[in-house]
């Protein structure tokens, strides 16, 4: 009875768990193992859950389709800068507004909250009009720019609130003992802040990697600049009909954030806890 | 020259929090006065980025609706002040009035279920064992970082409306009239799927993060509480709740931006259809700009857009003053 | 000062570096002009494509030619981006329902001084008045195309069924009620395939919009328009089309290449679609007009086509101009025509074409050929296409009338919001 009594308790607790472990990963399966269906058995009345023959064809046909190394190269390249710039310039930004004092603090705040609503869909026009009249239109370092604004906001949110939790008096024994100011941050509070840094630039990957409006409307003429979610879209036109193969380049699409999130999961977690609480 | 200073000023908690609020003199009553230039060198690549960036596109924005600027003015550049007339334009459209309920319908009914549900999960997630613990922490993860066209292509395949496997799985169930059933023909059943969707993608994040923040609620309280004979949900409301109130307003606040903004989903799956039934404000304005060129209609559109978000949002920015007051 | 001329000179030395590796940098390259050729998905086979390429680039070699293929999905606002940019694409392909907003917009080259040159009184109507705007010339006619049936030859001689025999609807609806039978399907017709919808409301004498007092506005709640819409329904159960997709989702031609489907609504071109897919099928594909109401009027078509343009911001407009005279010219139309089953530019050279059975089929409907209102209010409309919505809701069991009041207001305010 004794020993039954947590067992029972749990029941309802584990089936909860379970229906939400499926009901994330559900859509995630579901794409991964449509992607190694042959077509046959994607468009048939009734589906496998589980496939019963394996295949690369969709895999081969999407990696084959026209310029995929190249866009993939593209987002790569774009996202991992983006990611860096607002990482330096918000952990500046973010050890100013936790750990020093200075007129202005407050109306920096809340601008940075108010940039966080704003409306980039309908700013694409006007950053056409400044890109084209600057020559920026249809090169990369435009779009790493705008990338890097969009994600600017909440990475410096997050990591004020991270940088909050490091007591200051770690770095201030540091300075005692001859460090200079900086010193003292990037030797005793950077390693401490990594978890957080690393939380951080994954919203800053998944937004960048993700982006598709301004990646279709500010490359026009240089189509070797485009990136993945722009080839996603167009492929998903070419190949319309093939599921298959669609599945398999969304696949690949998403691999990266994928395995980057799984490996980091633990800071992710961590890490959130801590910076958003104070944040 | 900074480390003398350093050394000079004296620093214990309850020191800082006798301190009084920043704003008026920093340098005298503050514990960490500002040393000169230093912040502002550090906040400057930030503020540089958000005046050129998005404050100067902005300004452009809001300028471009107080003009007729339409096609030809994209291309040749003349384009005229109008005044407020696109404002007007917007505010005697009953369709954009309809556009606006709609919103709004779309957020709360969003923001509540994802709210509801990240913190079931996030209750839920802390209970459990280490090892089922990772298991849903992993899930969690996995679904958050499934990019958002990823995402939307695979929604579009599970419900589609020949080898979609919802379809399938609902007529084995017995439900015959699901068989080849047009999920994206109706308005309602279109919406429906989106909501799915935007919860899907949200409740991880929002999840997540509450879990960590109940992680960091001292044990005792619960214990005393316990003790106290207080029930599950009473537990919830004077204890778990309170604590976490600062962190339950910034995910309610940010998850209201979200689904505000909420546009690739719905301009990748339905492009506002069918008819104007998932038409919501940032994809009116999208449709009013890109498709019809009246490129001063959608900025009109989406200032309004941000006001209107504001207003929602007045409970955020309290708490977020509100903290900075708060010295740390 | 100090400083300026210190720029100064590593300026020079630069460009003695420059210079010291060996050829010339301006014209990129070695005295090569790049043309940057924008052509639509499927418009022309990547065969044709090739061999335009290689000859044009024989005849002009100081031309180099480069060809990016654009989807039709949002082709609307990228050919806005480009138009507005300051280099934008020299040859734009544009769909005939598309260019007048364009040829309106002042992004476009005029090019009526080249108009006699191109034989342009010889221009088929339907593509050169969109390409036109206040007495200007701005879009150069291209291709026409109409829809046809296509259908299984073998199947039809299975069921019984004589293709040459169909002229007019109530023999069409029997023929295929014959086919639709087993496996196999009588006809695969897409419930959103909107140009076939436009012939049959033509047939009945009403359009998708009307223009009274000055003002356009939607009319597929006309009593014409909703019979359109009923024939529509009524052919379109008779096989297993979705209702709520395009012709485009799934592709129809992979959908006829499986081989279970008996006829479908399709340019003639569709047929080398189908065979692509699925050689066997190569001497069974038909073609037969798309029958009217009456055996001696054919089915109205839509007639549709492509312009091309020359965008002002164009870097190489000279060069784009003699791309797209080749293009046009009697040679290369003549082996577009045949190579694509398409409908060449000008009158005088149907002939091409005159052997072709899908293109003769082809001709018999153009004869009843009509067009999306003129307007460059019309882009906006199919940009957001409220006819494909109305017409799944009205496949799906809702209420036609109702559904089509709906579609006409949409229809209405797109126009007009421009205006």
């Amino acid at each position: 009875m004794t020993l039954l009594r947590p067992r029972a308790r749990r029941l309802p607790l584990n089936a909860a768990a379970c229906v939400t472990v499926a009901v994330c990963l559900f859509p995630v399966y579901w794409m991964i193992s449509t992607a190694f269906k042959p077509s046959k058995d994607i468009q048939s009345a009734d589906p496998q859950l589980f496939p019963h023959t394996w295949t690369l064809d969709h895999f081969r046909k999407a990696v084959q389709a026209d310029g995929f190394e190249l866009f993939w190269r593209n987002s790569v390249l774009v996202t991992l800068a983006a990611v860096l710039l607002s990482l330096v310039v918000a952990l500046g930004a973010a050890f100013a507004v936790a750990r020093m004092r200075w007129r202005g603090r407050r109306q920096f705040m809340l601008m940075v909250f108010i940039a966080q609503m704003a409306p980039w869909e309908s700013l694409i026009i006007p950053i056409y009009i400044i890109s084209r009249d600057t020559a920026m239109l249809d090169r990369l370092p435009t779009l790493t720019l705008v990338y890097f604004m969009i994600t600017l906001p909440f990475t410096i949110v997050v990591l004020r609130g991270f940088i909050a939790t490091i007591p200051p008096e770690l770095e201030e024994a540091a300075q005692v003992d001859g460090c200079t100011r900086t010193g003292a941050f990037g030797r005793v509070a950077l390693p401490l802040l990594m978890p957080g840094l690393l939380a951080t630039s994954l919203f800053g990957f998944i937004t960048a990697w993700n982006e598709f409006a301004y990646a279709n409307f500010l490359i026009i003429k240089e189509q070797d600049n485009r990136t993945l979610p722009v080839w996603l879209s167009s492929f998903q036109n070419t190949f319309g009909t093939d599921w298959g193969a669609t599945m398999a380049a969304s696949t690949l699409f998403a691999l990266p954030a994928l395995v980057i999130f799984l490996l980091l999961q633990r800071h992710v977690t961590s890490g959130f806890a801590a910076g958003a609480v104070k944040g | 020259m900074p480390a003398i200073r350093e050394r000079s000023a004296p620093r214990t908690p309850q020191h800082r929090t006798a301190s009084g609020p920043p704003g008026d003199s920093p340098r005298r009553r503050s514990p960490r006065p500002a040393r000169g230039y230093w912040p502002y060198v550090l906040i400057a690549p930030a503020i540089g980025g958000m005046l050129y960036l998005l404050a100067y596109p902005l300004l452009r924005a809001v300028l471009i609706s107080l003009q007729d600027f339409r096609l030809r003015q994209l291309i040749a550049g003349d384009a005229q002040f109008v005044g407020l007339r696109n404002y007007r334009t917007l505010l005697s459209d009953p369709r954009f009035w309809e556009v606006v309920a709609r919103t709004f319908a779309f957020m709360a009914v969003n923001v509540v279920l994802i709210m509801t549900i990240s913190t079931l999960v996030a209750l839920m997630t802390e209970r459990l064992a280490k090892a089922g613990r990772t298991v849903v922490l992993c899930a969690l993860v996995l679904a958050w970082a499934m990019p958002v066209v990823a995402a939307t292509t695979v929604f579009q395949w599970l419900f589609h409306s020949e080898f979609g496997v919802v379809n399938w799985l609902l007529t084995s169930l017995g439900f015959d009239s699901f068989d080849r059933y047009p999920w994206f023909a109706d308005g309602g059943a279109a919406f429906a799927i989106l909501v799915v969707l935007i919860v899907w993608q949200s409740v991880p994040f929002a999840a997540i993060t509450l879990y960590s923040a109940l992680t960091t609620v001292p044990s005792e309280l619960y214990e005393s509480a316990r003790m106290d004979g207080a029930s599950g949900p009473r537990i919830f409301r004077s204890v778990t709740f309170p604590m976490l109130r600062p962190i339950f307003v910034l995910v309610f606040s940010l998850e209201v931006i979200w689904t505000f903004k909420a546009f690739v989903q719905i301009w990748v799956m339905t492009r506002g259809g069918p008819g104007d039934a998932t038409t919501i404000l940032p994809v009116y304005a999208v449709q009013t700009a890109l498709s019809s060129q009246r490129y001063d209609l959608g900025s009109a559109a989406s200032m309004l857009t941000v006001v209107l978000m504001s207003g929602v949002l007045v409970l955020y920015f309290r708490q977020m003053f509100r903290q900075e007051d708060d010295p740390r | 000062m100090k400083y300026r001329l210190l720029a100064g000179s590593s300026t020079l030395v630069m460009a003695a570096t420059l210079s010291a590796c060996g050829g010339s940098a301006d014209e990129g390259g070695d005295g090569h002009t790049t043309v940057d050729v924008w052509l639509m998905r499927d418009s022309v086979s990547a065969a044709f494509q090739k061999e335009f390429v290689k000859g044009f680039e024989a005849k002009h070699p100081e031309i180099e030619v480069k060809v990016q293929i654009q989807e039709w999905d949002g082709i609307g606002e990228k050919i806005t981006a480009a138009l507005a940019s300051n280099d934008a694409p020299d040859v734009i392909e544009v769909g005939n329902t598309q260019v007048a907003q364009f040829a309106a917009s002042g992004g476009l080259l005029d090019l009526t001084d080249s108009k006699t040159e191109l034989k342009g009184e010889h221009w088929l109507r339907g593509l050169a008045e969109p390409g036109a705007y206040e007495g200007k010339q701005y879009g150069i006619p291209y291709y026409a195309a109409n829809r046809v049936v296509i259908y299984r030859t073998d199947l039809f001689e299975k069921a019984g069924v004589d293709a040459a025999a169909i002229k007019t609807r109530d023999q069409w609806v029997e023929a295929t009620t014959k086919l639709n039978k087993g496996k196999t399907q009588g006809i695969y017709l897409p419930g959103q395939m909107w140009y076939a919808l436009g012939g049959f409301i033509w047939d009945e004498g009403g359009d998708f919009a009307a223009k009274s007092g000055g003002k356009w506005k939607g009319a597929l709640d006309t009593p014409e328009a909703l019979r359109g819409m009923e024939f529509y329904a009524r052919l379109q159960a008779l096989g297993k089309g979705p209702k709520d997709a395009d012709e485009d989702d799934p592709p129809q031609a992979q959908v006829m290449a499986k081989g279970q489907v008996a006829q479908v609504i399709s340019t003639p071109g569709g047929a080398n679609a189908v065979i692509e897919n699925n050689p066997g099928l190569k001497d069974k594909l038909g073609f037969f007009p798309i029958p009217g109401k009456s055996a001696d009027t054919p089915g109205a078509v839509f007639t549709g086509g492509s312009d091309l343009v020359i965008p002002a911001a164009a870097g190489d407009s000279e060069e784009a101009l003699t791309l797209i005279k080749e293009l046009t010219g009697d040679t290369w139309q003549k082996k577009l025509a045949v190579a694509m089953s398409y409908v060449p530019n000008r009158t005088t050279l149907a002939s091409a074409v005159a052997d072709d059975p899908g293109a003769s089929a082809m001709a018999v409907g153009a004869a009843n050929g009509h067009a999306t209102p003129n307007t460059p209010g019309w882009a906006a409309v199919e940009a957001e296409n409220p006819i494909k919505d109305y017409m799944t809701a009205a496949l799906v069991g809702g209420d036609a009338a109702k559904e089509a009041a709906k579609a006409s207001a949409a229809i209405t305010r797109a126009m007009n919001a421009n205006s």
